[in-house]
């Protein structure tokens, strides 16, 4: 039995309202939802999800007049041939993928915690139509280049299978061993997962602590103005952090707290994340809006020990624009 | 097939979050002005089309069903289109349909959507919640658990394409198309985005929200609604021969739906063939022969720069691997051959989905008037993987 939720707690807001006032007329705004359950079935797409849940097997859907392998099996019936019948058949779980796959770094609520993640379509040897899986990799976070039209990748099963596409995802054959891209059902405790190792930084010269010492000084000076910009307080309103931040220089601390902004000179005993930058200046130039902060961590210009806090760092790249859009304005 | 015309149009203000009003008085606010722009009264409207996109926004199944007595349009027809970004698009072809099969005389095509009142309480902000409520649009089976959004849906197109054109949708062309936009939204007062404007160089430097797409590069959410009073050929005429007011005619209108799943006899990723479907179609109704000599305006749904870019290659208007002719040959620069989303685009002047092609619709109308020129091509997109188009062709008489 599975104590998991269909909604999880953390989503579901209080019952309470709240009053916004527009010139001089107030508006009622109430929290509020929308939901329905559901014992949904999958009808006659059962097969193809027992089968993952089940024999760690892929199916698709042959036509018995053109011969064409759709997987998924999404119909059973060719259209393309007068409604011929389809019949199941088990496909090989090696690919190539279909056309280069997105990457979200921005998710919705549901995904903020898996982001960045890539969603792209496999045409599995022995169909013609791509499924459509999440693309991960084990060598650390997902950038643009690991995976793209014709890479070679493997089906990888969760080890907890519910009957669901989420049961299987991607990686480069190329991340994975002869024998593991040989093995059928191969599953996801099989594979070697980095754990997130925090980069190590090089010895610091007098220069690079000087140079640390100046960058907190400008760092501080945003943290002030963004502290007093309207619409800075307002992307990071309701929102808590103590970031320890690592330079090569140094090390310092960034407070968020419910539209305060402030960057110390201290220790934080108890981070909520760490950041690594080498050089300070890159989470200046983020902060100063010439740069995005996000772009940084996929070019691994910095590190965050968290893959869920990109939220965060949304945070921060939103106000730098906020506060390059109000200083124009 | 009788001739239909456009014979008043009007939009309120596109917001961000309108606390002020709720998607009655959004409806409401656009058809009055509408129907005064058209110098007639409700109650020579015989139908409705209305265009909204999404059931959970609104927080309401049935979300016209109020609208029907609110707008004054009780016990007459009153349809509703629900067709995924193309929504707005796909209601004008409705209505159109209706008033050229001759069952009606005048319509009311009404778009309408809030967005931001979607709250994600996790995050203490809406954008997470607003793309969630999208997310719901996803295939239920296959793509929805993994993620899919609208942003990765379209860049599986985006960069399908760029498999196929890697030399193309350079980011600096595409940071200089989402730069002009911004400009462009100057002289557009019921803009989301009016006094936004950035510079290339701004737009390069903003983050990634899904690769290969930039913050500044993509449609922003946005309430508000859009109107047009269509009429067939006989009262078009009698209504502008006491507006004033010259009739926009609808010459051309193309739809096409793709196949969702990609592979084999499935989508092409490398392509919007819905867009070349739907723009050659409404071309021939049109007699269209030569587009790049015939189109002035474009109006075009640029829900991401650089599907603007492949959209305004499918439809004909600069070479399939070339869209960066655009700006590099000048073809939509200030000045160039084509006037390019003259309001701001969905990028500027918002995405108030069911409301935002009606909202083009109004933009191309009044730009045909104003500045005297001939002919404007209209589209909308939408759905998953760019799925369905829908195009018109507008002509001044």
């Amino acid at each position: 039995m599975t104590e998991q939720k269909v909604i999880p707690a953390e989503f579901i807001p209080d019952v309470e309202s709240k009053t916004v006032t527009i010139g001089d007329k107030d508006y009622l705004v109430a929290n509020d939802a929308m939901f329905t359950f559901y014992q949904r079935s999958k009808g006659e797409l059962s097969p193809f999800f027992l089968a993952i849940r089940d024999e760690k097997k892929i199916l698709g859907c042959k036509c018995t007049k053109c011969g064409i392998v759709r997987v998924p099996p999404f119909l059973t019936h060719c259209p393309d041939c007068n409604f011929a019948p389809t019949k199941l058949v088990e496909v090989d779980q090696v690919g190539v993928m279909n056309s280069t796959p997105p990457i979200t770094y921005f998710a919705t609520s549901m995904f903020l915690h898996m982001a960045p993640f890539g969603r792209g379509r496999v045409i599995l040897n022995g169909a013609d139509t791509a499924v459509s899986v999440n693309i991960y990799t084990t060598t650390g976070i997902l950038v643009p280049g690991i995976v793209k039209k014709g890479t070679e990748v493997k089906l990888i099963f969760r080890d907890k299978r519910i009957g669901e596409i989420t049961d299987i995802f991607c990686i480069a054959t190329s991340e994975l061993t002869p024998k593991q891209v040989a093995k059928k059902g191969l599953q996801e405790s099989q594979l070697n997962w980095e754990a997130a190792i925090e980069p190590e930084l090089p010895p610091a010269t007098d220069d690079d602590v000087a140079a640390c010492k100046a960058a907190i000084k400008k760092l501080q000076a945003i943290a002030m103005e963004m502290s007093r910009t309207e619409r800075c307080r307002k992307d990071i309103a309701g929102w808590k952090r103590d970031i320890l931040v690592k330079t090569k220089g140094g090390e310092f601390a960034i407070q968020i707290d419910n539209g305060n902004f402030k960057v110390v000179e201290r220790e934080v005993k108890f981070p909520d994340f760490v950041l690594v930058c080498e050089d300070p200046n890159t989470l200046l130039r983020g902060l100063a809006y010439r740069g995005a902060l996000t772009d940084s961590i996929i070019m691994k210009r910095l590190w965050i020990s968290k893959n869920m806090e990109f939220t965060t760092i949304f945070k921060l790249d939103r106000m730098a624009r906020s506060l390059a859009r109000t200083k124009k304005e | 097939m009788k001739r239909v015309g456009i014979v008043g149009a009007a939009v309120t203000p596109f917001k961000a979050r309108w606390y002020e009003k709720t998607y009655y008085e959004l409806a409401q606010m656009a058809t009055r002005e509408a129907v005064q722009d058209a110098g007639i009264t409700i109650k020579d409207v015989d139908s409705v089309f209305y265009g909204i996109y999404n059931d959970i926004f609104e927080r309401t199944a049935i979300p016209e069903h109020p609208l029907q007595g609110i707008i004054g349009m009780q016990n007459k027809f009153g349809i509703r289109i629900s067709n995924g970004g193309a929504t707005g698009a796909y209601t004008m072809s409705a209505a159109h349909a209706y008033l050229a099969a001759g069952r009606f005389k005048t319509a009311l095509v009404l778009g309408v959507e809030k967005a931001t009142d979607c709250f994600d309480f996790k995050s203490m902000s809406a954008t997470p919640e607003v793309i969630k409520t999208i997310g719901w649009s996803g295939d239920s089976f296959f793509e929805q658990k993994i993620g899919w959004s609208a942003s990765d849906s379209y860049a599986e197109v985006v960069l399908g394409y760029m498999d196929e054109h890697p030399g193309d949708l350079k980011p600096e062309i595409t940071a200089q198309i989402a730069s002009q936009l911004s400009q462009q939204v100057k002289t557009n007062p019921y803009a989301q985005r009016q006094f936004d404007q950035v510079t290339p160089e701004e737009v390069m430097n903003s983050r990634l929200v899904v690769y290969p797409f930039k913050e500044l590069e993509i449609c922003v959410y946005t309430e508000g609604a859009a109107a047009l009073i269509f009429a067939e050929e006989e009262t078009a005429k009698a209504i502008s021969k006491a507006s004033g007011k010259p009739i926009v005619w609808i010459t051309g209108v193309g739809e096409a739906n793709e196949h969702s799943f990609a592979g084999k006899n499935q989508k092409v990723m490398s392509r919007i063939m819905s867009d070349y479907y739907g723009s050659h179609r409404a071309y021939e109704m049109a007699g269209i022969k030569d587009p790049v000599k015939t189109i002035d305006i474009v109006e075009l749904h640029d829900a991401f720069v650089h599907q603007l870019e492949i959209s305004m290659a499918e439809f004909d208007l600069v070479p399939l691997g070339r869209a960066d002719s655009l700006i590099e040959d000048g073809i939509m620069t200030p000045g160039g051959k084509l006037l390019v989303n003259p309001c701001g685009g969905l990028i500027y002047c918002g995405h108030a989905v069911g409301a935002s092609n009606i909202m083009s619709g109004w933009s191309a109308r009044n730009e045909l008037i104003n500045r005297k020129l001939k002919t404007a091509l209209l589209h909308g997109t939408g759905s998953t993987v760019a799925q369905y188009t829908t195009c018109l062709i507008l002509e001044h008489e």
